[in-house]
Formats: C-alpha cells, structure tokens, sequence
C-alpha cells in the first residue's frame, strides 16, 4: 500500500511535468492552429540559460528564473512577430513544419550559445522530507504538485473568467470573427506564444533536478505531453490537462508493477495510448467536427 | 536525339554517370576519397527522402518517423547478414518487408487522423522504435551499436567500398526511374488529388484507405531501401543515428529542394547533407552551426519558397516575365494578377 | 407530381431524414428524378440543399430513408450501400459549392483525375510505364482535350488550375465532372460567383451537356432566373422539408413557395 501511494503521488509529480507542457501545446493549437512540436525544445533554451546563470555565474534559482521568464516572453514575441504572423500561406502542415524547423534553430543555438556540456539545476526546494502513510516524500516533489495544480487553476480561471479568457477563447473558436469584434487577435496570439514557452520552461525547471539539463532532456516531458493533448483532445483547455495525469498515472503503474517495466512501460503505454488515438481520434473530450463541402 | 534528351530517364541516368565517375576523380586526386563517401551516403539519404516526399509532397501526409523506419532496416539488414549469416538478397527482403508491413499499418493508423493529429502518431512511433533500438540487445547491440560488412550479391561477389558506391549509385537511378513512373501519371493524380481536396479526390472515385497505404508503402519501401545501403556502406548502425534529428533532416531536403521533385529531393540533399558535411564540419567554428542553418532554411523555405529550389526558376522568370506585363506560365499579366484576390493567388500554396 | 408516367426515373429520394445535433437538416423529403431531365432544387439558404446532395453522394448518410439509382441499363441500386468513392462507379458525379480543385495541378491534369474510376492501372504496370499505359494515359488526355475544347478552354490546358479566373474554375470542375462519363451530375450551385454573361454561358452549356453527353442533371441554384429558364422540374424546400414539386410555372405559381421563398427573396422575373 506505501509502495502504491508512492507510485501515487509520483505521478502526480510527473503529471504536474506533462500538464504544463501539454497546457503550452493547447495554447498554442487554439491561436495558431498548429501543434508547436518546438515546445520541449523551447523549453529546453530557457532551461539552459537560467541553469547557465545558476551553475556558471553562481546567481540563485529564484533570481534567474524571472530571467528565464524574460527571455521566454521575448521568445514567444518574436517568434510570433517573425515567423508565425507571417506563414498565413502555409497550411496546418506547413506550420508544423516551421515548428519542427523552430527545433532545428535551437538545437543549434542552445550550444553556440550556452556550451556543449550538460547542465545540472537545483530542486526548487532543496531539501527536506515528510512522511504521508507511511511514504517517504520530498518537499520538492509536494513543491512541484501544489505547484502545477496552482497554474493549472490560475489558467483555466484566467481563460474561463477574465477578459483576457474571453479574448483567447473567441479567437480559438473563429479567428475571423473574433477580429471583427474587435478582439485584437494578433496581441492575443502573441500572448499565448509567450504564456506558452513560459509554461514549457516551468516544466523544464521541474524536470532539470530528477535528469540533467542537455538539449535533449525534455523529450519524453513532449512525447508524453503530445498524448494528452491527442487523448485529452484539442477541443477544451482542460482536457488535454486531466489526460496529463492520467497518463502519468498509467505510466508510473507500468513502470512499476509490469515486468522489466522499467525498461518497457513506456514504449508499451505510446503503443497503448496509439490505439486509443486510433478509436476515439479526436480524444476524450473531444467532437469530431462536420466536414462541410 | 531531341527526343533523347526531354525524355527525363535519360536526365537520371545521366545524373547516374556523373556520380559514377566521382571515385576515379578520387583515385587521379581530384577529390578526396571521403568526398566520395560523403556523396554516397547523400544518395543514401535522398532515397529515404524521395519516400517522404511521396507521403508529404504529393499526398500532403506528414511522417516524423523516416528515420525510425530507416533504422529498423538497417538493423534487420545487419542481423540477417551478420547474425543469421544468411544471404545479403534475403537480407535485404526483410529489411525492405517487416519495416514496409509496420508503415502501411500507420498508414491504417493515419486514416483515422486527420494532418495534424499524423505529425504526433509517427513522432511517436519513431520513439518506440527508438526504444526498441536501445533496448533489445541481442537484435541492435544496444548502444554499442550493430555491425554490418559490405554487400555480398548472389553469395559470390564482395563488394568492395568503391563498389558499394557504384550500387548506390545504380539503386539510386533506377527508384528515380520506377519514382518518376509512378507520379506521373494516375497514381501521381490520385495522391495529388488527395492532398488538394480529400473531398473531390472521394468524389472522383479515389479510395482514401487505398492510397493512403499505397503513399505509406512507397515512403516505408524507399526508408528501408536507404537503411539497407546505408548499414552496408556505413558499416555500422547506433540508435542514436535514428533519431528525431535525422527525420526532420528528410524533411529540411524536401522542404528545401522542392516538394513532389525527384531533382528537388537529390538538390536539397546535397545542400542539407552534403553541404554541411564538405563544408561546414570541416571548419571548427562552424562546425556547430549545422543545425541553426538547417532550421532556418526549413523556415525560410516555407514561408517564401514554399515549392522550394526545385521550382525558383519558374518562380522567377514567372516574375520577370509579368513585370514586363506578358503572359507568363500561368496565364497572368502583372496587372491581371493585381486584380485577382488573395486567395485566388495561391499557385504557390503547397501544404 | 406532374411527370408522366411513360418517362423513365433517374434517382427516387424516399423519406430521407437526417439530424445534426438534434437539428433536422432534412425532414422526410422525397421526390425523384426523371431520366434526361435538368432537376432544380431551390429553397431559402439553410434549407438543406447541400445536405441533400452530400446525403445523395455519401458523404453524409441519411439517418432514414432511401436513395435509390436507376441507371440506364435499367440497375437499381441503393446508394445508401455505398461509400463516398464508390457513388462515381454508378455513374453519379458532382460539382462542389466552393471549387474543389488541386491548385497545384494543370487544368489537363484536373481534368483527368475525372477518369481516375474509368482508368484501370495496375501498380506494377504503372512502375514500369508499360505499353497499356501509355496508350491509357493518352486516350484519356484525348478525351480531355476534347472536353475542354467543347466548354471553349482548350487553350488553357496547360496552365495552373489554382491561377485561373473562378469563372474558369468552374469549368474545370465542369469537365472534370464530363471526363467520369457520368450519368448523373449533381451541380452545387453552379451560378454563384459568376457574372452576368457567365451566366447565360453556363444556362446553354447545361443544356448542351445533357444534349451531348446524355446526362441527367440535378442542381442546386439561387439564380432563379437560370433555374426557371433550364430546369424541367424543380422541388422547393424549406427547412429540410418539401414544400412543392413541379414544372417551373408550377413552382412561380405555388402559394407555399411564394410564402416560404419568395416572400424573403422578392419576386420572380
């Protein structure tokens, strides 16, 4: 049973990891149509350059992550200025393929710009442990939870309750429409790019303690965040959300309790979480919109 | 002798014997000898390349998983030869067959998704053969990586590397071939149609499941045509070779060298590949910045060019040509085509 | 109903109902076609025209009712048994409200994916270019040409679909409705977007095709001068519901469809 609430509440650990990325792939699908497949990646440079100033230039965690937060916003705007206002051209695909050419650009800059070698950051709560039910548990990790929940409900109150909600769901719904109410939908857009790779940041500074920061660290945090957003659905914000944990859930159960799950719990729940892609392709929460021709 | 020279076979063969001639450049000291490795491997990777470019150029399907594909070949190819030690034709009949059945089956997975959910499905599909790839030992040799000696054709002839070379350049001409049957004429207009307009493509009668598996099978068929070369002239084959990098690399080449171009795909591979591999490793302080450039000509490329190399001569001439206010290719003066409204100046719009 | 009993049927709609979201978009409509004839179906926009034609086509199925095909040899078939790709094989084939063309495709090469279910090429036969082919391929442009020249675009065969103006647009998707040898042709709105002369152009086209290609044709139109002036029978709908089936004179003439139509649009010419 201690074992099982362990395996628990690490899930809920991880789920906070895959919900914050998952959240920053929604909102860049709802106000650009596109899926950001950049948004590890994106969160991987930011991770880079405040675990830069930490182990490098010896600054604390908590004075270089608004740095981090920074230069995310000034990311965000420029991609969306530079690249995203500009490809009205380009199809859904299309997009998608500047995003995955947005990965290529910064697999390249983040070792011009931050060194070849690996990085290691801090836990946000360096030390310390409680007991629940028998289960050792660090206060990082309790950190981390509390954490990701609090931004997910300051989200979804943000998007469901506030004008600024409003403004970024009429321009999901119908882009057209939301412009010619008055809605300026190019500052919303830019918004949710910045919010975005914010969002992908905090789940990379999550993530960074429990691996190293190299540019690849934040891969599986994508893979795994990509599924719930497709099980969870791109229809509502929160779906993709609750898939996250869920998923997390099921993977930590298969990683622990399948034989050799460590090695093969992953790779089965992706063949897994496949098939539910194939039986219900427009997830859980989600409708399938009519074709009209 | 006109006839010879518009018909476009003669055009591959001829690209065909140029590249035949690069290993004796090599000998008379013209060129290195890893030159001629560089571009062997280039020719490897614009076949996997042509496959996507079936799958996305003409059929509008993203794949992600090239490289996986690729990869899953070259270890079946290795262990069949190396392990089994059996011939190297049934090696390469199962390292064309078991990754072509797994691709048509995405491609039964991909009827369900519509593009943007595809991207997603093979992105994770290349993970799980990724972890297949680390993890099952005794078939890959984990990360220690498998190896895999030079072609042996019908149990007689060893081939040396020069030779390989020659294989992979003849492999190369004849998909060019067999690629340029394909596309054009019914199949070609039948995945066309697909891309432009699922809708009309169903309506003229064109089988959606049929051609999606079709456009999967060539893409998987060509991946594993690459990854079989590319064991046997590499040597060698790490899973760290098959990853995301290396997909969006296939995708960097048709993206640049111009989607639905048989050229195209062999142009942008020797800018993608060859170019940084010739020119910029070499240099140690840009020996990093590969992959910066590689990403910022993806985003160019869709964003100004997006029927890529293969087509800025049209592109420009069709511009020359209506400044001076004639007819160009498409029928349109400059004037005409102010008229026309945004969306109807979309000749450039590929996916 | 005033058809006569004598003429042959082309297409019989029985009953057909379909909801989207607890929505009737079309409520127990029949009516049916006669062989040869040019059909109009009109009605206030959201009616359920192109609901209808999408049910007729597959790409919607019909909650109930039937739909059913006679060809001209006689063969009944239920279209409802079908697939989308499968309804062109019977002969039926349509036009699009919003042209569905390949942008990136010449005119020719648009054309002839009209004959995609007429041409029968093996795989392998197409990788090796065979002989059949090439003699396919190229009694299919023949037949192409042809079709162009009849609709007056010939020139313009080479050049890229996406560019041209929508009038010509239009055409293409005309002729590549012509190169399936259809029996049926289902024209969404043929009208909308052109001009005038376009107009006119296109009320004596229709009527040519069915003269040379010996087609039945169903469409859907807002121009009533043009359905009035080609049309043999017309059935007007309202909210997914028959409100009159008859002779244009009959349909002008029809207290209910004054009152659900014509009250909204204005008077007919």
């Amino acid at each position: 049973m201690a074992n099982f609430i362990g395996v628990f509440l690490r899930s809920l650990e991880y789920g906070s990891f895959y919900a914050l990325s998952a959240l920053s792939i929604i909102l860049v699908y709802k106000t650009s149509y596109t899926t950001n497949f950049a948004q590890a990646t994106l969160g991987m440079f930011n991770t880079f350059l405040v675990a830069t100033l930490v182990m490098r230039q010896g600054w604390s965690l908590y004075a270089a992550i608004p740095i981090g937060i920074v230069s995310a916003v000034i990311l965000g705007v420029l991609i969306d200025i530079v690249i995203i206002r500009r490809a009205t051209k380009a199809g859904p695909v299309g997009k998608q393929i500047i995003t995955l050419g947005l990965i290529s650009v910064f697999l390249g800059l983040t070792p011009i710009i931050f060194g070849v070698d690996n990085l290691s950051l801090p836990r946000f709560v360096s030390s310390g442990t409680l007991t629940i039910m028998g289960t050792p548990f660090s206060y990082n990790a309790l950190f981390n939870i509390l954490f990701g929940i609090f931004i997910m409900l300051t989200m979804f109150a943000t998007i469901q309750k506030t004008k600024i909600g409003l403004a970024i769901r009429t321009t999901a719904s119908n882009e057209t429409t939301a412009r010619i109410m008055g809605v300026p939908t190019k500052t919303v857009t830019m918004a949710a790019w910045a919010v975005a790779i914010v969002l992908s940041m905090i789940s990379g500074l999550m993530t960074a303690p429990y691996s190293s920061v190299s540019l690849t660290f934040m891969n599986d945090v994508q893979i795994t965040a990509f599924l719930a957003t497709v099980v969870g659905g791109f229809a509502t914000f929160h779906g993709p959300v609750i898939a996250a944990y869920g998923i997390s859930v099921l993977l930590n159960i298969f990683q622990v309790y399948m034989p050799s799950g460590t090695i093969w719990g992953k790779p089965l729940l992706y063949a897994v979480l496949l098939l539910i892609m194939y039986f219900k392709p427009y997830g859980i929460f989600g409708k399938q919109r009519l074709k009209k021709v | 002798m006109k006839k010879i020279i518009k018909n476009p076979y003669s055009h591959f063969i001829l690209l065909g014997l140029v590249l035949l001639t690069l290993p004796y450049l090599a000998e008379a000291g013209a060129i290195r000898n890893s030159t001629v490795t560089v571009i062997g491997t280039t020719i490897i990777y614009t076949i996997a390349a042509l496959g996507l470019n079936v799958l996305l150029g003409f059929s509008g399907l993203i794949s992600l998983g090239t490289a996986g594909f690729m990869g899953l070949a070259a270890y079946i190819s290795a262990y069949v030869t190396e392990t089994m030690a059996l011939p190297f034709e049934v090696a390469v009949m199962a390292a064309i067959g078991i990754p072509t059945l797994l691709g048509i089956l995405v491609g039964i997975l991909s009827l369900k998704f519509e593009g943007i959910y595809l991207g997603i499905a093979t992105l994770v599909v290349a993970e799980i053969l990724r972890e297949i790839f680390i993890n099952v030992t005794p078939f890959t040799g984990g990360a220690t990586g498998a190896l895999a000696g030079r072609p042996v054709l019908a149990g007689t002839f060893q081939l040396n590397r020069i030779q390989t070379y020659y294989l992979i350049v003849v492999v190369m001409v004849l998909i060019f071939i067999l690629i340029h049957n394909l596309t054009k004429g019914h199949l070609g207009r039948a995945l066309n149609a697909m891309r432009g307009s699922e809708a009309a493509a169903q309506a003229m009668g064109v089988n959606i499941f049929k051609y999606r598996l079709i456009a999967f099978g060539i893409a998987t068929v060509l991946a594993a045509v690459s990854g079989v070369l590319y064991v046997h002239y590499v040597g060698l084959s790490y899973p760290t070779t098959w990853n995301l990098m290396l997909s969006l690399d296939f995708l960097a080449i048709i993206v640049v060298g111009g989607f639905r171009s048989i050229f195209g795909t062999f142009i942008g591979s020797f800018i993608i590949f060859a170019m940084s591999e010739l020119f910029l490793k070499p240099i140690p302080a840009l020996a990093n910045i590969t992959p910066l450039v590689k990403g910022i000509l993806i985003i160019i490329f869709i964003l100004y060019y997006p029927n890529g190399l293969a087509n800025i001569k049209h592109q420009v001439s069709h511009w020359l040509v209506r400044r001076k206010g004639k007819r160009d290719a498409f029928g349109q003066t400059k004037a005409e085509k102010k008229n026309l409204t945004r969306a109807e100046v979309r000749e450039n719009d590929t996916v | 109903m005033t058809p006569s009993k004598t003429k042959e049927l082309a297409l019989k709609i029985e009953d057909v109902s379909i909801a989207f979201g607890g929505l009737k978009a079309v409520d127990n409509l029949s009516f049916a076609i006669e062989r040869h004839e040019i059909f109009g179906l009109i009605g206030p926009n959201g009616a359920g025209k192109t609901t209808i034609f999408n049910c007729i086509t597959q790409f919607y199925k019909a909650d109930s009712g039937s739909i059913h095909f006679i060809n001209a040899k006689g063969k009944e078939t239920d279209l409802m048994d079908l697939s989308v790709h499968e309804i062109i094989d019977e002969g039926i084939v349509r036009t699009f409200q919003n042209v569905e063309l390949i942008r990136e495709l010449s005119i020719m090469d648009n054309v002839l994916i009209g004959a995609h279910h007429v041409m029968k090429q093996p795989l392998l036969g197409q990788l090796f270019n065979r002989k059949a082919i090439r003699k396919d391929e190229a009694e299919s442009r023949e037949k192409a040409e042809k079709i162009l020249a009849f609709l007056d675009i010939e020139h313009l065969k080479d050049l890229i679909a996406g560019s041209q103006p929508y009038g010509v647009q239009k055409k293409v998707e005309i002729a590549r409705t012509l190169m399936s040898d259809p029996e049926l042709i289902i024209l969404d709105e043929p009208a909308a977007g052109l001009n005038d002369t376009e107009t006119k152009e296109l009320a004596m086209r229709i009527k040519q095709i069915r003269e040379t290609y010996q087609t039945t044709i169903l469409l859907v139109e807002h121009d009533m001068r043009l359905v009035m002036d080609i049309c043999d029978h017309i059935c007007a709908i309202s909210f997914g519901k028959r409100i009159a089936v008859g002779t244009p004179k009959e349909i002008q003439s029809n207290p209910e469809v004054q009152k659900a139509y014509l009250g909204e649009e204005g008077e007919l010419e």
